[in-house]
């Protein structure tokens, strides 16, 4: 069915690729011997029941430091503070856990990125054991899913670091396309989410590294950047230079245990009276506002006397407020919205909280009034948006509608 | 009321002489078939509640055909029961089999919503349906859902290739248990995006494979001539065509309408636009609801503004027409299509955008404002006017090119001409090999079952491919599969239906500095294929008739494509003026003639907006230019090319002013009658005077630039270009490389039958641009050419 422009085109492609080939015999005659991978890291080949595969294996004393924390800190983590973080199951037992990290060829995701190295850890006979299972070509995948298999059905939950969003959907992917049962029911603690509620708003971001050297106080040396990964993956399947990558297994190594670490330090902050500041304070706070908002009220409260200002302070504010007009303390939330609504930046919140309360619970409109009308004041003198001015008018208008109504109404 | 203006029409001084032929297609009775006993009784019952307890012979012979297993492409006319073709076999195994999965891929986002409408109305009452659309406007958070949930998805061709294809995994369920596949609109998908759709179905099937799953194909078309080819070509599979329609169709009356001629010395004729405004002005008085088909953007904006006022002049209220075109927002489109089903809408303008399914309701008059390009979309556009039953009439107003007014003068033809075929090359290279990179992003390419080569995609061995693509870096080859070996996505890089994925946003800045807000007010969007010749800086860029200017245009790679435009009070419109270049690249086939010789091969086109005409609104007349400096845009393709041997040159005039101006009049009438031996769109095929000088690097194209260089040339030796306008081309170039001899006669014929003295837009070209020798030069050289 091919047309003639189909013939021509495709004889000149041919002619071309003739030209490819010839060139690639070349450069494949002239490659050296690979050199092996395995020495480099200090691993060895090993048959996982699925064909050979790359395994480096390291243990560490539970006492190991990584950097201020214990890898055995992880193991304190008590369970009430697991369902904190892990909100869609949490794992039974921490000894059980399995912490993964995975290198992969690229970040776009979808059925085309390969998971290359695969790091994860768990504790054995008190030990902590590290284990890179690593496929030297794209035909060593199935060997690598063989041996990470037992190890998710074995443990009692993963911990991973935006594993949610990226490590495990990948797994997934390689394991449907392996045609082997992905276990849809795991347990998954993954850490980027309580990081970001703890440290978002005061950290400039919420990466590893960025957690390593300010939680941690972790810095790491010549580590190699994780753009620059899949190339240098790419580079080893073509050109077999093995030696870039050992960086690339360093990396992973760091990620994993950076994993027990962090994991270490939220069990201390969620159950120890770890020294905390105000900040943190607050972010363990808005973790625990899910299960135990008592609880969470009063990580507010300490946060406030520790001197958190500011937005977050603020912020803070607001919620200890919301608790407090949940449980009809009014004075106490009166307190706090009028520390709120002397914040230097104009937030409609606080000002309308108290006319309200004034207005519906004590019925007394003319304070109502009168604290619609210094909001707006301040509202118009901050160059407020229209929205929030718009509603100040509103309310404006019933208020004075209502205490003319007030005036009248007994004639 | 229709009757009585259709007969003024006919027997009024003014326009019946313009009225060159009616036909009328009398009202056809239905042919009825009792519904088949093997439909699942909870269906047969829902069908009865719609009021359906038989069905159309066509559907009756789609059921039997597919549920003895075989592909099917249903071709029957608009309104004519085509969905439940696909429907009812869809729905009964949805029924029977709990497991079982149906995909529906649509040309557009508009028509999924349509049938799953539609099939929301017939589903109510069976709680197995679980219906969804997945395409760009399904929220992420609802995805999870409709993956989990759905056993019918309905969707598109391009979300098939970017969103759903390369996740394969999360779909899984899916495509193990995928029972049909159907297709509606196939006749859209022809021409490059149409090979780019084989290639998505070749993936397809190739991922259903390895789910072991077999889809059935299920599919729909408009008449074409080749429906049962074309769908063999979409899904690489035998296909039965099921073309005799059993259902009903009202009185029709179908009008030739040829502008009155007003300057018979120059062979001008009224201008077409003005007089198809006039027709659908009248229809709408009296509240007839009309559609008006207009053959670009620039002249729906024309044909609109006229028909408003028109409208506005008679009833006062120019609301009640409304215009519609790609490059509106869809908000503005999905109020006129809504506008039209209610009847708040009466009218619309709309170029080829409405010719597809999209549920617009009844109208009963469409005006086709020029030849549509094809004999498939006159009947398409045509069919949008008519009811099962009732009169409805269809207006067809000739242009003054040389094929609206071989239409409009031969109505046999007309009326007798099989509709184009539809072409499409999935083994074109460009677009194969983009194909390939994401098939083996989706699964590695293994070898072949005797284990000697590689699996094949689609029919094709593409071994030399996959070594092309290693050599890249993008392949890599491991225990002899072939994997894809990059960090990047491939199928972002692919669009189906452009070069380029970039469109251009047309933002207006009229209130922002009025009112100095920032907000940014998006008025319209348009694709980076004809943003150059619509948004250039101090273009009138209308929407619905409204005029903006186009302040500044941003098209530079590291900036996002923008044009700001500001809302303008002005009675004219601007119409870009561009300069062309053609070089070779490639020659590939010869052909030697005492007269010339014919060559067909590949080429560099090279296309340049310089400047615009301003054209006032009303009267059509050119009331002054602009200059404008814009990129060269250049797209290699295929191509034939004639070029006249010197000495019958030089027996035909000594002047090369003369000789250029008669070949490019030569070259203008071969363009203009190619589409009937090819049976394709006049625009899938651009024409070009210029010589055969190898492409140069760096080549700039200007105004005159091809006419110096042939006046200036040592060796004047003159070559004529009829080239493929899809980049790669899709096969054109080649049957017109083998119809020339007819061609050139057809053309001789022509001339000769025209009855201008100097050449007139019916034949040459006006004989204010070609010249007053073209049009005897141009003769004397076709029968040269033909001798």
């Amino acid at each position: 069915m091919s047309s003639p422009a189909d013939l021509n085109g495709r004889a000149r492609t041919l002619e071309d690729l003739r030209r490819v080939i010839r060139r690639i015999e070349n450069v494949r005659a002239a490659r050296p011997a690979p050199e092996p991978i395995e020495r480099l890291v200090g691993g060895e080949v090993m048959d996982t029941g699925g064909g050979p595969l790359v395994v480096v294996r390291r243990e560490f004393p539970l006492s190991h430091r990584h950097g201020r924390l214990a890898l055995g800190d992880a193991l304190a983590v008590a369970a009430p503070a697991l369902e904190l973080l892990a909100p869609l199951g949490a794992p039974s037992d921490p000894h059980g856990l399995l912490f993964l990290d995975t290198e992969t060829t690229g970040l776009a995701g979808g059925t085309g990125t390969y998971a290359f190295l695969v790091g994860a850890a768990f504790i054995e006979n008190e030990r902590f054991v590290l284990v890179q299972h690593f496929m030297r070509d794209f035909d060593e995948e199935p060997a690598l899913l063989a041996a990470i298999d037992p190890l998710l059905d074995r443990a009692s939950g993963i911990v991973t670091f935006n594993g949610g969003g990226f490590d495990l959907p990948l797994l997934e992917t390689r394991f449907v396309l392996a045609r082997r049962r992905w276990p849809a029911t795991l347990a998954h603690v993954d850490l980027l989410r309580p990081a970001r509620r703890v440290w978002s708003a005061h950290f400039d971001d919420c990466r590893l590294p960025t957690l390593e050297r300010r939680v941690l106080g972790l810095v790491r040396e010549n580590d190699v950047p994780g753009y620059l990964i899949p190339a240098l993956y790419f580079d080893f399947l073509r050109y077999r230079r093995a030696a870039p990558l050992t960086r690339v297994f360093e990396h992973n190594r760091d990620d994993v245990l950076s994993l027990a670490a962090l994991l270490g330090w939220f069990a201390r902050a969620l159950t120890a009276d770890a020294d905390l500041g105000a900040g943190e304070l607050a972010g363990i706070g808005r973790l625990w506002e899910r299960c135990d908002p008592g609880r969470a009220a009063a990580y507010y409260e300490r946060a406030l006397e520790a001197g958190l200002a500011g937005e977050e302070g603020h912020r803070v504010r607001l919620r200890l407020a919301r608790w407090e007009k949940r449980q009809a303390r009014w004075d106490e939330a009166c307190a706090l919205w009028q520390a709120a609504s002397a914040a230097r930046v104009f937030d409609v919140t606080p000002w309308e909280e108290l006319a309200k309360y004034h207005e519906h619970r004590r019925r007394d409109f003319s304070t109502a009034l009168r604290i619609v009308r210094d909001a707006l004041a301040f509202a118009r003198a901050a160059g407020a948006p229209v929205r929030a001015l718009d509603a100040l008018g509103y309310r404006l208008a019933r208020l004075e509608r209502r205490t003319q109504g007030a005036v009248t109404a007994p004639a | 009321m229709l009757g009585e203006i259709l007969d003024d029409l006919l027997t009024s001084p003014s326009t019946g002489p313009c009225i060159t032929t009616f036909r009328q297609f009398p009202a056809r009775p239905p042919v009825f078939v009792p519904l088949p006993s093997s439909v699942d009784p909870r269906l047969a019952e829902a069908l009865r509640a719609r009021g359906i307890s038989q069905l159309y012979s066509h559907q009756g012979k789609a059921w039997a055909l597919i549920e003895k297993g075989h592909n099917v492409v249903v071709v029957t006319p608009t309104a004519s029961g085509k969905t439940l073709c696909y429907n009812l076999p869809v729905l009964q195994a949805l029924l029977g089999q709990p497991d079982a999965r149906v995909l529906y891929l649509f040309p557009t986002k508009a028509l999924a919503q349509d049938q799953l409408a539609e099939l929301e109305g017939i589903a109510k009452a069976l709680p197995e349906l679980r219906m969804f659309t997945y395409d760009g406007d399904t929220p992420q958070d609802a995805r999870r859902a409709v993956r989990a949930r759905a056993n019918l998805v309905l969707t598109n061709p391009d979300m098939l290739h970017s969103g759903i294809l390369p996740h394969h995994t999360k779909w899984a369920v899916l495509f193990q248990n995928l029972r049909y596949v159907v297709i509606d609109e196939l006749h859209a998908y022809r021409g490059v995006f149409g090979s780019h759709v084989a290639n998505v179905i070749r993936r397809l099937r190739r991922l259903c494979r390895h789910y072991g799953s077999a889809p059935q194909f299920i599919m729909a078309s408009a008449t074409i001539a080749n429906p049962g080819e074309l769908a063999e070509r979409i899904i690489g599979e035998g296909v039965e065509a099921i073309a005799e329609s059993g259902a009903p169709t009202g009185d029709k009356l179908f009008l030739c309408y040829n502008p009155p001629v007003v300057n018979a010395e120059l062979g001008i004729r009224a201008p077409y636009l003005g007089e198809a405004a006039k027709l659908a002005t009248r229809f709408l008085s009296e509240k007839i609801p009309t559609i008006v088909f207009a053959q670009s953007r620039l002249s729906t904006e024309v044909l609109l503004t006229a028909i408003k006022t028109g409208v506005a002049d008679k009833t006062g209220d120019a609301g009640i027409v409304r215009g519609y075109r790609g490059g509106y927002l869809p908000t503005r489109r999905r109020a006129v299509e809504q506008g039209l089903r209610a009847g708040d809408v009466l009218g619309v303008v709309s170029t080829n955008a409405l010719e597809l399914g999209v549920d617009i309701g009844h109208l009963d008059v469409a005006v086709l404002a020029g030849y549509p390009g094809t004999i498939a979309s006159l009947w398409q556009q045509s069919g949008r006017a008519g009811r099962r039953s009732g009169a409805s009439a269809a207006v067809f107003v000739a242009t003054s090119a040389p094929l609206d007014q071989f239409m409009v003068t031969h109505p046999d033809y007309l009326f007798g001409a099989s509709p184009e075929h539809a072409r499409v090359n999935p083994d074109n290279p460009f677009i194969l090999v983009n194909h390939l990179k994401c098939a083996a992003f989706e699964l590695p390419f293994a070898p072949s079952a005797d284990g000697d080569g590689v699996e094949k995609f689609g029919e094709v061995d593409v071994r030399p491919e996959l070594a092309a693509l290693e050599d890249e870096g993008l392949l890599h080859q491991a225990g002899g599969r072939w994997h894809w070996a990059s960090e990047t996505y491939p199928a972002d890089h692919i669009s189906l239906r452009t070069v380029t994925t970039d469109n251009f946003l047309v933002i207006d800045t009229t209130a922002r500095d009025e009112k100095q807000t920032k907000r940014r007010q998006i008025i319209a969007e348009v694709d980076w294929g004809s943003a150059f010749a619509t948004i250039y800086p101090k273009a009138i860029y209308l929407v619905e008739s409204v005029p903006y200017e186009v302040q500044e245009l941003h098209f530079r790679e590291d900036e996002e494509k923008v044009a700001y435009v500001k809302r303008v009070t002005v009675d004219y419109f601007t119409d870009a003026i561009s300069a062309k270049g053609v070089w070779i690249l490639r020659r590939l086939a010869e052909r030697e003639h005492p007269a010339y010789v014919a060559e067909q091969g590949e080429v560099l086109v090279a296309e340049k907006v310089v400047g615009f005409k301003k054209i006032k609104m009303g009267t059509l007349e050119n009331v002054g230019s602009g200059e404008v400096e814009l990129p060269q845009q250049e797209m290699q393709t295929t191509s034939a090319w004639v070029t006249i041997a010197a000495d019958v040159l030089a027996r035909i005039s000594r002047s090369r002013e003369e000789l250029i101006d008669g070949l490019r009049a030569v070259g203008y009438l071969l363009h203009h009658l190619a589409p009937i031996f090819l049976l394709c769109d006049i625009r899938d095929l651009g024409s070009w005077l210029g010589d055969t000088t190898p492409a140069q690097p760096g080549a700039v194209v200007t105004r005159e630039s091809a006419r110096r260089r042939l006046l200036e040339a040592e060796r004047f030796n003159p070559t004529i270009y009829l080239y493929d306008s899809h980049a790669g081309g899709i096969g054109l170039a080649e049957r017109v490389f083998d119809v020339l001899p007819l061609l050139f006669e057809r053309g001789r014929d022509t001339l000769g039958a025209c009855p201008c003295r100097f050449g007139c837009p019916s034949c040459v070209g006006p004989v204010n641009e070609v010249g007053r020798r073209a049009k005897a030069t141009a003769a004397a050289l076709l029968r040269e050419l033909t001798r």
